[in-house]
């Protein structure tokens, strides 16, 4: 009777393992591939979407938690006498406004807002966790932040470029995406301006803008691929 | 000139006038409104409400100036009224998104005017949607009971459809009557089910909203639904379990109760107690020892029915001549009872004894024998009883004296008896100091006599039967030890006693002592007796025998001559047949007699019988020689000079 009981134990065991094994294999193993390759999982557009949207939100976050924590400890008071002006470098990128604005433009356009966005970011954020890191008055959980949220721009980019990729490779979007990817066509000029910035400003900019992404993004999602979540 | 700087003049002076009078009256500037809240209702426009200050007394007017970032454009509040008292909205066209705002609300009067704090306003931070809208509740059913199915859509104007505004949702949920609400975030789906409902109750259900980056919307107006009875599945597993189990209790406390016994005994062995029969255990708490004694003097112990008998030791009796000479009557048979009789020398062993025919118990009876003598003696002397141990061995009296001087040594139980061969064991009465002739009784009674004188004289022996029989034979005593068992029921039939008388001698000894049976001095060597007659008070006369003497074990051979001292047998009429030998020779007959080893025997037809049941006095004068035994009583005497008692019995 031991003897029974142990061996379809172990069928018991064994067929669960094996079911646990499927599952993960199906999961995470196959690298994804955007080309329609054979032997690789193919992650639908709208999984792409969904990634890069909570990847935004998770940035947006992150830049929030950053902006009040500076609005604490270095403003406290929003009459501060010598109003800082924020000019955020960012500006001369033309972004829609409104809903209207943002629905009017072209779904290339708006991926091109996008990525413009992101890569205008790229550096200015690099530097300001290399700031917030050697300056003493911050402290740890700020420059790990600061750290992931540099490194969640460098991401989003290269994520909102996959999606375009796809989109392009769906022939949702023309092929004039790519051309605009290029960081020194962007913004050649605004070099100086952005070093001029404060932190707070900075700051300030930044959360705004990952909002902007978001909000683009998710038009775009709604607008290329209605259901029901939209 | 003079007149534009006398205007002047006059201007300046009515406004001075004025203000001068405005304030003597108490008018002041207004004071400073405050701006409150502004809020988006769905990110594409925007409504700022303020505070005013105190007017001052005078009519004041608020206005609301606005700057948009990076521009210095001062632009007032495009809507006074849409959204209500001391409110601007702003549409659609005036709103722009992630643009900061600067808001003034500037409060006039007559006498001035005042600004207030600017506010930075960014659009998207400050929304908050309107609450959802068609809040449905249903109950649908399932296999584990309803539930609750809640549904809504968003609110008209916040456009998710088109991802511009992403909401979530939470919504809650109570019963009828209880304070505090169930919250449950339903992230950004329109539906939520409920489940684990109570039967029959009343719930109340409400939802609201919130932009990913905004503010909660108000609670939904309560939606009412109410959950039919049913009968939940969880509980009546439990019921049926609770059944389950308490029946299951109920049957082992029913087992239990039946076998509690068995269960004690197992739990809690019973302590043994004592066996001792008549022993109390009440008696021996309460201390006195007397009655402790007393209770274990059972009456029916030791056994001494004839049924009994052959399980028990047998009874016999031992004569041991005291202290330095011993003339033991020996039997020449060998009982089944295994009754040996002692010996006559001095070097004893106890092989083929009972256990209580140790030389060193009899002479322990001896002494109590003398012992009891005595107080038998004192007895004896009171009235007719004294006469009785004096006179003796008379008819009648016999039986009193006897059982005086038995039935003290009965109580005390010295006297053990076994049940014989023989048969009808005599009785015993319980109490043997309560009646006559109820005594004791020895089967079989192993004398040792001594050697009488001329024949002559007849001595009497006196049995008695507790101890011993004294004869008194010159110098010669012997005892008759007898041992007797209690008598297991009390009968009043047979029972008989032995007593030996000795005649010759006693008129050489003290008479006194010869009576009482007490020993007597000077036994030169075994002599043995011969039953002479019983007595009608059952007593067995004994007398010595003169010639005979058998020889066993090692005992002296007392001579040839008549002896009467072998049972021939009994008759029907309960009578002891004594057979008179001139020699003793040894026979067995029935395997109850012994008789002694005799080169030439003679064997005469002369005996002398005895009735030993009939209370009348039948002395028979012996027709043989040799012995005339004046005396009634008649003795009885077996074969080899033992007298089996159990012979007399009938």
């Amino acid at each position: 009777m031991p003897e029974n009981f142990r061996s379809v134990s172990a069928v018991w065991v064994g067929l669960v393992c094996l079911l646990f094994y499927s599952r993960l294999v199906r999961v995470g193993a196959a690298p994804i591939c955007t080309n329609g390759q054979a032997g690789c999982h193919i992650l639908s557009l709208a999984d792409l979407f969904d990634r890069v949207i909570q990847h935004s939100a998770r940035m947006h976050g992150i830049s929030s938690d950053l902006h009040s924590e500076f609005e604490q400890y270095f403003f406290p008071s929003k009459n501060h006498i010598g109003r800082v002006n924020r000019i955020c470098h960012t500006s001369t990128i033309l972004t829609p406004n409104g809903k209207e604005n943002a629905q009017r433009l072209a779904r290339e356009e708006l991926t091109e807002v996008i990525l413009k966005l992101l890569v205008a970011w790229r550096d200015p954020l690099w530097h300001f966790q290399q700031s917030i890191a050697h300056h003493h008055d911050f402290n740890n959980f700020s420059s790990n932040k600061a750290l992931e949220m540099s490194d969640m721009v460098h991401e989003l980019r290269k994520g909102v470029e996959k999606v375009a990729e796809k989109m392009q490779m769906l022939g949702i979007i023309s092929n004039s995406v790519n051309s605009l990817t290029s960081p020194e066509a962007l913004i050649p000029s605004d070099r100086a301006e952005w070093r001029l910035m404060k932190d707070y400003v900075l700051l300030y900019c930044f959360r705004r803008d990952s909002n902007k992404v978001q909000n683009y993004l998710k038009i775009l999602k709604c607008r290329i691929i209605p259901q029901h979540e939209c | 000139m003079r007149r534009a700087v006398g205007v002047v003049y006059l201007n300046l002076h009515s406004f001075l006038f004025f203000h001068v009078l405005s304030l003597c009256l108490g008018y002041s500037p207004p004071g400073k409104p405050k701006l409150t809240s502004c809020r988006s209702p769905e990110k594409e426009t925007f409504t700022c409400w303020w505070e005013p200050g105190s007017d001052g007394g005078l009519p004041t007017t608020y206005a609301l100036y606005y700057r948009k970032e990076n521009s210095d454009a001062v632009y007032e509040c495009p809507d006074y009224h849409t959204a209500g008292e001391n409110s601007c909205f702003f549409n659609k066209n005036d709103t722009s998104i992630w643009v900061n705002y600067n808001i003034t609300v500037v409060a006039t009067n007559a006498l001035g005017s005042n600004f207030s704090d600017p506010v930075d306003v960014d659009v998207v931070y400050i929304v908050q949607p309107h609450t959802p809208e068609n809040v449905t509740v249903t109950v649908m059913e399932d296999k584990d009971g309803p539930f609750l199915r809640v549904s809504w859509e968003p609110p008209r104007k916040a456009d998710t459809r088109s991802g511009w505004i992403t909401l979530i949702y939470e919504l809650r949920v109570k019963l009828e009557g209880e304070e505090e609400w169930e919250e449950h975030r339903a992230g950004q789906q329109k539906m939520f089910n409920i489940f684990s409902l109570r039967s029959g109750g009343m719930y109340l259900v409400q939802v609201r909203c919130k932009p990913d980056h905004g503010f909660w919307s108000e609670w939904s107006s309560t939606t009412y639904i109410k959950v039919p009875d049913y009968f939940p599945r969880e509980t009546s597993v439990w019921i049926l379990i609770a059944v389950f189990s308490a029946f299951i209790f109920f049957i082992l406390t029913w087992i239990l109760n039946l076998k509690s016994n068995s269960v004690k005994h197992c739990l809690l062995p019973p302590v043994p107690g004592p066996k001792i029969k008549g022993f109390d255990k009440q008696l021996l708490k309460n201390g006195r020892s007397e009655e402790v004694f007393s209770a274990l003097v059972v009456p029916g112990f030791p056994p001494t029915t004839s049924s009994d008998c052959e399980d028990l030791l047998v009874e016999y009796l031992e004569v041991y001549t005291p202290e330095e000479q011993e003339l033991i009557l020996e039997e020449g048979k060998d009982l089944q009872e295994g009754c040996l009789k002692s010996k006559g020398s001095p070097s004893d062993s106890d092989s083929g004894r009972g256990s209580c025919d140790s030389h060193t118990l009899l002479m322990e009876k001896c002494g109590e024998g003398e012992g009891k003598e005595e107080k038998h003696q004192e007895r004896a002397q009171k009235g007719k009883r004294q006469q009785k141990h004096q006179t003796g061995w008379e008819e009648g009296d016999v039986s009193h004296t006897r059982e005086d001087v038995l039935s003290p040594d009965m109580s005390e139980g010295r006297v053990k008896t076994w049940p014989s061969v023989f048969s009808p064991l005599p009785q015993y009465s319980s109490r043997p100091l309560d009646h006559q002739g109820s005594l004791e009784t020895a089967r079989q009674l192993c004398l040792s006599d001594s050697l009488f004188p001329p024949p002559s004289t007849s001595s009497h022996l006196s049995y008695n039967a507790k101890e011993g029989l004294a004869l008194g034979s010159g110098q010669q005593e012997f005892y008759l030890g007898k041992k007797q068992t209690h008598p297991s029921n009390p009968q009043s039939q047979p029972r008989w006693h032995l007593q030996a008388h000795s005649d010759f001698n006693i008129s050489s000894m003290d008479r006194k002592q010869a009576a009482s049976g007490l020993q007597l001095p000077g036994f030169r060597s075994t002599e043995y007796v011969e039953v002479q007659r019983v007595n009608q008070e059952d007593m067995v006369i004994l007398q010595p025998l003169f010639s005979s003497s058998c020889q066993r074990d090692g005992h002296l051979q007392i001579g040839q001559g008549e002896d009467y001292s072998k049972v021939k047998g009994v008759d029907s009429g309960n009578m002891l047949l004594l057979q008179r030998e001139v020699e003793v020779k040894r026979e067995e007959e029935d395997g109850d007699r012994y008789s002694c080893d005799i080169q030439d025997r003679v064997t005469e037809s002369c005996y002398t019988t005895s009735t030993a049941a009939s209370s009348q006095v039948t002395g028979k004068p012996t027709s043989c020689a040799g012995t005339a035994m004046p005396v009634q009583e008649e003795m009885v005497l077996a074969a080899n000079g033992y007298v089996d008692a159990a012979t007399m019995l009938l």
